[in-house]
């Protein structure tokens, strides 16, 4: 029934994921010396579901912000989707592979960058390590050099490539990594977490960069963050991922206006002392401009009698910001009683 | 610039195999040489930390060396064919096959999987195998160059009696990378049971035992009773250490020279078969527990 | 059990306090330990071979000579209880802990400990334990049993309480050998190696130091005190220890202690973590 699928178009999805699980099985202890004596003896173990059944497709060139709490299942998900974990259940395709038989072919078209991982070598400096990777990804000189200079002129990382890596800062040392990790020039590019710990300047710059490689190599990018800055600035499209499954899937500004409960109003008037408390919850004013908040369903009601009710100077209506669109999200995911029971204890 | 721009104009084809690569051989042979270049910047730097390592192992023979010419002389001059001076080549030669034969470790296979360096690795088309391989050996230059003055002051302090054959100078040249592969396949053999289990150190030492004692890395072979001489043939251990030295030291004839290479052949191919089987399933697990 | 929370709220200082902080330390590595079940066996395993290995080498040496350097087989049997033993120590309490402290310093997480508000030396000193390794101290200690029923002379309370002396000063010793030069990783980045230096100048203990060339034998007495921590408890039990060599060991062991305070702190000074 072609109607209930999309419609396939010229190229087939670079990625692809279809009812994806992965189970872990955990042991469980209490704290103390007895229990972890008593351990020794019986084992009480537990299975947790990381990812629970989630589909997705991803078209080559697209960049997606995959977002969700600590636990939810992302760094999970990407390392399946790299080909570090095998999944438990369900379909995956990456670039027409399967990730888990990590054929060198594959793996020579992806990166995995991890914010808080370290691929180089510590103890010497970058350039020596990219070296290593040009062995590895068997990439001919002529291409590395271009590539290599390329990626450390737009990361503009410059003389860093000669240092020792430990003498680094985070900062310094992220863009090295990203040097590295790019430098075969892959198709996808799984990032988790690239621009954590780093200031918002260099935030800037690796979002600025990630951009541009996704503009300059059509190449596919699936984004993890916490920072919402990020997911903003570089995602069409974003992938809400909470407890193992997904909670949403659709553009950015889908999202808000499927989550947020609220609006805001800005309006500036010609007597900016009245009081609009009566309208809804006044969250900031200053001088000329009044802030509301106000329930999404009421928003035009209350808009129309403040139009005819007060003289409005100036009036625009909001989306709330991002991030709290986003804790909306995950509250919401916490009292969703759809979810499944997710755990069973045995022994 | 431009060239890379036009490169990479055309889109992203999903799955078609479309960038030159360099040839399989040529690539294997680079890297091993890049692997081996990078060790020698690192090991390099911690020449003095290098130092100290070789220091704690010199002692080792020296202990052997001292007790056994002890006995030598307290028994009218040899024991069991070996003179002081012989013991003393025996055990000088000993040092310079013991830093070849250090390899990777067990122990680095646990840091290697809870720092994430193992997921790295895979992430890569090449098998892991061949970073060791190049890294360790590439150290092995560094060592060689830490080792000579060692060496010097051992010879000075223990006067050796040394009357290598050529066949046999030759067969040690080799003998020592064959020593080399043999326990680097033997130690990821070991290393790789990390997959299963946490802590496998325990393992890893009943293999540095069985080894001190049938490997000649305690005594030479012949110093053993006949029964424990006919257990050493059945071991890989053997040809890590005693059949390199007595390469050397001169104790062996044509026959059994080119026979103890065939030997080393042997066991390398068996450690490969068992690498190939164990690490497919290694794979497997680490794959489904994750990290 | 003492459910007090030993490290808030009391004062810091003093032997009892470093004891309490010991205990808890104690508490959560044996916990860790106990989650890998299999190691006990398998380190009981490990001690028997490596037990059996150095008896063999033992027995080799007895092939062919009735006596090295003066000392008979069951004598030598005693020294080899007492490193073995001695090894079982530092293995369990010392060695983990200055593995750790090198690795932290090239890693630059150091600073974790210092943080903390009692003695950097102490804290350092007490983290990590590997309950396993006393196995060994259980072999060391029948060894040391079957030897002495073997010695012609027996043991009286002068030998057993010089014994148990020197083998407090001799654990010392080693202790503060290992943190000095750990100490030096402040200066020279990475230390790891010195597990490796040690265990294998320890291993020169499993002779007595009398059997060694006169300048090796110096060097194993005051450079790495191995002299101290195995062969002099086994002269105590072999009718050999004078007082003067115990109380040599006495002040040694003092002296040493005190540098090996002082040159903490200078290094600690010094250090500025591993990514400045």
């Amino acid at each position: 029934m072609p109607e209930d699928h999309p419609v396939p178009g010229p190229a087939d999805p670079a990625i692809r994921v279809v009812e994806l699980r992965k189970t872990f099985v955990v042991p469980e202890r209490e704290a103390g010396l007895k229990h972890a004596i008593r351990s020794l003896v019986r084992r009480r173990t537990r299975q947790v579901n990381a990812v629970d059944g989630i589909s997705f497709d991803i078209a080559p060139g697209e960049v997606v912000g995959f977002l969700g709490p600590n636990g939810a299942g992302k760094t999970t998900t990407l390392k399946m989707l790299a080909g570090l974990l095998y999944p438990t259940g369900g379909g995956l395709t990456v670039l027409g592979a399967t990730p888990s038989r990590r054929e060198k072919d594959f793996l020579s078209r992806i990166t995995l960058v991890m914010g808080n991982r370290n691929q180089l070598e510590w103890d010497i400096p970058a350039a020596d390590s990219f070296e290593l990777n040009r062995a590895i990804y068997r990439i001919p000189p002529q291409a590395f050099a271009e590539t290599r200079d390329e990626l450390v002129e737009l990361l503009e990382v410059g003389d860093l490539v000669r240092k020792p890596v430990r003498n680094l800062s985070l900062g310094e040392r992220m863009k090295v990594e990203i040097v590295g990790s790019l430098l075969h020039r892959p198709q996808v590019l799984f990032l988790d977490e690239p621009t954590i710990g780093l200031d918002v300047t260099m935030q800037k710059r690796i979002r600025a960069f990630v951009a541009e490689y996704n503009r300059r190599y059509g190449a596919t990018v699936l984004l993890t963050s916490h920072y919402m800055a990020d997911v903003v600035a570089l995602c069409k499209r974003v992938i809400v991922i909470h407890h193992g499954r997904i909670l949403f899937d659709g553009g950015l500004s889908g999202l808000s206006s499927r989550f947020a409960a609220y609006k805001t109003i800005g309006v500036t008037l010609d007597d900016p002392t009245i009081d609009l408390g009566a309208y809804g919850e006044v969250i900031h004013r200053d001088d000329q401009k009044i802030t509301l908040r106000v329930p999404k369903l009421e928003t035009s009601r209350i808009t129309a009698r403040l139009l005819s009710e007060q003289a409005v100077a100036d009036l625009t209506i909001e989306d709330p910001p991002i991030e709290d669109v986003i804790e909306t999200v995950f509250a919401s995911g916490e009292d969703d009683e759809r979810l499944p029971e997710r755990e069973k204890v045995s022994e | 610039m431009s060239a890379v721009v036009e490169r990479s104009g055309r889109p992203a084809a999903p799955g078609l195999p479309d960038r030159p690569r360099v040839g399989r051989v040529r690539s294997m042979v680079d890297l091993y040489l890049t692997e081996m270049r990078t060790a020698i910047a690192v090991q390099f730097q911690y020449r003095v930390a290098n130092y100290f390592y070789m220091i704690g192992m010199v002692a080792e023979p020296v202990i052997y060396l001292v007790v056994w010419s002890s006995v030598a002389r307290s028994q009218g001059g040899a024991v069991g064919g070996y003179t002081p001076g012989e013991f003393a080549a025996y055990y000088i030669v000993w040092t310079l096959v013991r830093n070849i034969n250090i390899v990777f470790t067990p122990y680095g296979w646990e840091w290697r999987i809870q720092k994430g360096q193992l997921s790295g690795q895979l992430l890569r088309p090449i098998h892991p195998i061949h970073y060791d391989l190049g890294y360790f050996a590439g150290m092995k230059f560094v060592v060689l160059v830490l080792w000579l003055p060692i060496a010097a002051i051992l010879s000075l302090a223990f006067h050796p009696t040394l009357q290598p054959s050529g066949l046999g100078i030759g067969v040690f040249f080799v003998a020592l990378w064959g020593a080399y592969l043999i326990r680097s396949l033997n130690m990821w053999v070991l290393g790789m049971i990390t997959f299963w289990t946490t802590r496998v150190s325990a393992i890893f030492e009943l293999y540095m035992a069985l080894e001190l004692i049938f490997s000649g890395r305690l005594v030479p072979l012949t110093l053993l009773p006949g029964w424990a001489q006919g257990v050493a043939n059945f071991l890989p251990f053997q040809w890590t250490f005693g059949f390199p030295i007595n390469a050397l030291v001169g104790k062996l004839s044509t026959t059994q020279l080119l026979e103890g290479l065939g030997m080393q052949a042997l066991w390398i191919g068996i450690g490969a078969t068992i690498i190939h089987f164990v690490w497919r399933a290694g794979i497997r697990r680490f794959s489904s527990v994750g990290n | 059990m003492d459910r007090a929370d030993p490290i808030a709220g009391r004062p810091t200082r003093g032997i009892r306090a470093a004891a309490r902080l010991w205990w808890v330390f104690f508490r959560v590595g044996a916990m860790n330990e106990l989650q890998y079940r299999v190691n006990f066996f398998l380190e009981l395993f490990q001690s028997l071979v490596a037990l059996a290995t150095g008896l063999i080498a033992l027995a080799l040496v007895f092939q062919h000579t009735s006596s090295l350097a003066g000392w008979s087989k069951p004598e030598l049997l005693a020294v080899m209880g007492v490193h073995v033993m001695m090894g079982g120590i530092i293995q369990t309490l010392v060695q983990p802990n200055m593995d750790r402290l090198a690795r932290e310093v090239q890693q630059g997480t150091l600073d974790y400990a210092l943080t903390k508000p009692r003695d950097s030396q102490l804290v350092i000193s007490v983290r990590e334990v590997r309950i396993w390794q006393t196995v060994n101290v259980l072999m060391g200690l029948i060894v040391l049993g079957w030897a002495v029923t073997q010695l012609q002379r027996g043991i009286g309370v002068v030998q057993a309480l010089a014994f148990a002396g020197a083998l407090v000063l001799g654990a010392v010793m080693i202790y503060c050998f290992w943190l000095v030069i750990s100490t030096g990783a402040f200066w020279i980045v990475r230390m790891e190696e010195i597990s490796e230096l040690f265990q294998g100048v320890y291993q020169a203990g499993r002779w007595p130091v009398t059997v060694y060339p006169a300048g090796l034998r110096a060097s194993l007495t005051f450079l790495v005190p191995v002299a101290f921590a195995v062969t002099v408890p086994a002269q105590a039990l072999t009718h050999r220890l004078t007082e003067r060599t115990l109380l040599v060991a006495f002040v040694f062991a003092a002296a040493l202690f005190a540098f090996t305070r002082w040159f903490w702190r200078v290094g600690l000074r010094h250090y500025s973590g591993a990514s400045a």
